[in-house]
């Protein structure tokens, strides 16, 4: 595969693949948006993605939409080191000088890639975090693991963080566990960007969040990565969202980018027959 | 065969020196070889069986008898108590099983000391290895219960939820309150648990000139820390790692260096030395100079 040197990106990715299952020669081309499946006929075996490249500028926001099991959690998953995937490369301009795959490291040092440069919003906040130790402490294991090391700095900068994230400050040292969804997700978040990653994954980080609750943390997401400059990669089947946060956007479906470009060109004037169907049944 | 041959063999008084045959002791070796040299991972080793009940010291007394040969001294503690029930249990079964070898109290004298939640308070020297008898040789244990995940942790050396805990128990209580078996980052690496050692014996094992060995018989692992190595609590720049401090010095020695623990006596409480050997040299000096 030939991968261009370090360039103004924050992430690129080329050729990610993923599958679950033992693989056979027919996999690739009996699934993906024309066959209209993920799961190959002939051994089972499920594509979740593949053949998947974009690049993430720096300070930039990137949009993943597609229908549920286009696989846009497991490219999440796989960049952040939840999943090994099957095929593909991954370059951090963090990392490296931007040449170095963070596939094909060690585990060590995968860990060491994902504390220091990768923050993760998970969908369901129980993944992302310990409902049963403090907020403050959830916090804190972001900047433990990330090596610091004297308390007072640990408390002052999630104090910090849950300030700029509404969660009041008699909150830091309660569980999550008696906290409202919206709030939960804004702890969520201020773990995942506490260190200072250059790339944040977010997995539906509004879906399970009443409307109204939606809008203040996308507000606030918005903010935050104004201020810090971070690039973020958004997956969502809504494409609302998307629309308020991206300036790019990645269509996926059956594991395939079926369309990519400027969000605004995908929403007014979409190529593929899927995009079409996707946009109509917003705008309807 | 009848029942009566198979007893007769299986009875058979020949025991090897050492108790152990000398495949098995081999085989633990090569697990305490490995384990030095990658000190503070946990290696896991075919634990065998003793005439002892697991859980009573059989992971220390297993490394002890792999190691000891004619000339060798061995000094047996509980808690810093030779006379322990515990610990002349261990030291008769080592006498009878390993004749020529050599039983002392004297730390001094000893070139095999093997001990439960005590370093000796004398200063060991670099031809003596301690033999620590551990009961759980998982530190990860408290955050995280299934073994693989505390496996993939170790490799990863993601260590942040033991962090974790050690910040939340600071933050609910103003002060880390985990006493025995305080976690320690051994060469940089690997997260230890030192065995139930108090607070006061975790630092020196931090670049001591000795040779530490521990042995889990019923979770089947070993490991080490070889003479010069790296030991180091987790603690905070802002709040680090004490030691416990005692008010008073050893009230039958008079001791106010050495590591005091309480003894229910008829009328009162007495706080004295955990060390009996350390205690009772201690005594004698005092007399002597009197
Ligand atoms: N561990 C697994 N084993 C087998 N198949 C899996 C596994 N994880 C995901 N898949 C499959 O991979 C495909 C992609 O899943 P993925 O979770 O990435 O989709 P998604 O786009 O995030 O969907 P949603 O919008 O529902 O979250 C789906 O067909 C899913 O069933
Ligand atoms: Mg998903
Ligand atoms: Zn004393």
């Amino acid at each position: 595969m030939n991968v261009a040197p370090a360039g103004p990106w924050a992430l690129r990715v080329v050729g990610l693949g993923k599958w679950f299952g033992p693989g056979c020669d027919a996999c690739l081309a009996e699934t993906g948006p024309e066959a209209g499946r993920s799961t190959c006929p002939r051994c089972g075996t499920v594509v979740a993605c593949a053949g998947v490249s974009f690049d993430l500028r720096p300070g930039g926001v990137l949009g993943i939409v597609g229908e549920s099991g286009s696989g846009k959690t497991t490219v999440l998953r796989c960049l952040n080191g939840d999943l090994t995937p099957s095929e593909g490369i991954a370059l951090l301009g963090s990392v490296g000088g931007g040449e170095r795959d963070i596939f094909t490291v060690s585990s060590q040092e995968r860990r060491q890639i994902r504390n220091f440069h990768l923050g993760m919003v998970y969908q369901s906040a129980r993944e992302g975090l310990n409902l049963r130790i403090s907020a403050g402490g959830n916090i804190a294991e972001r900047l433990l693991a990330a090596e610091w090391r004297e308390v007072a700095a640990i408390r002052r900068r999630a104090l910090t963080l849950l300030e700029r994230m509404e969660v009041p400050r008699s909150r830091m040292d309660q569980p999550p566990a008696t906290f409202s969804g919206g709030m939960q997700q804004r702890v969520q978040i201020a773990k995942a960007i506490a260190n200072g990653p250059s790339v944040v994954l977010l997995d539906e980080m509004t879906s399970g969040l009443d409307v109204s609750v939606q809008a203040g943390v996308l507000d606030l997401i918005q903010e935050i990565q104004r201020a810090e400059r971070m690039a973020m990669l958004v997956v969502s089947h809504d494409l609302g969202v998307v629309r308020l946060l991206c300036e790019r956007t990645i269509v996926m479906k059956n594991g395939r980018i079926v369309e990519a470009g400027l969000t605004d060109q995908i929403l007014e004037d979409p190529q593929h027959p899927y995009t079409q169907l996707l946009v109509s049944s917003i705008n309807a | 065969m009848d029942l009566r041959t198979l007893a007769s063999l299986g009875s058979g008084t020949g025991y090897n020196f050492g108790f152990l045959d000398e495949l098995s002791k081999k085989a633990v070796r090569r697990a305490l070889l490995k384990a030095i040299a990658i000190p503070g991972y946990q290696v896991p080793f075919g634990s065998r069986e003793l005439p002892i009940a697991r859980g009573w010291g059989t992971g220390g007394l297993q490394i002890t008898l792999s190691l000891v040969g004619q000339g060798d001294v061995v000094k047996v503690i509980d808690q810093g108590a030779d006379e322990s029930v515990n610990a002349v249990n261990l030291r008769r079964l080592i006498e009878r099983t390993s004749p020529g070898v050599g039983l002392t109290t004297f730390t001094r004298e000893a070139t095999i000391i093997q001990t439960r939640h005590r370093i000796p308070e004398t200063p060991l020297q670099a031809h003596q290895i301690l033999v620590f008898q551990v009961p759980l040789p998982e530190p990860l244990r408290v955050v995280e219960p299934r073994e693989e995940e505390t496996r993939r942790m170790h490799a990863e050396a993601d260590y942040s939820r033991m962090w974790v805990a050690l910040y939340e128990d600071l933050v609910r209580h103003g002060r880390i309150t985990r006493a025995a078996g305080y976690p320690v980052l051994v060469n940089g690496r690997h997260v230890m648990s030192p065995s139930p050692i108090p607070r006061w014996d975790v630092p020196r094992l931090h670049q001591a000139e000795f040779l530490s060995l521990f042995g889990a018989g019923r979770e089947k692992r070993v490991y080490a820390v070889p003479p010069w190595t790296d030991v180091e609590p987790l603690a905070f720049t802002d709040h680090p790692f004490t030691v416990e401090r005692f008010d008073e010095p050893c009230a039958r020695c008079g001791s106010r260096t050495s590591y005091l623990t309480v003894i229910p006596d008829e009328r009162s409480t007495r706080v004295v030395c955990s060390d009996t050997e350390y205690c009772d040299e201690h005594l004698a000096l005092q007399e002597a100079s009197r």
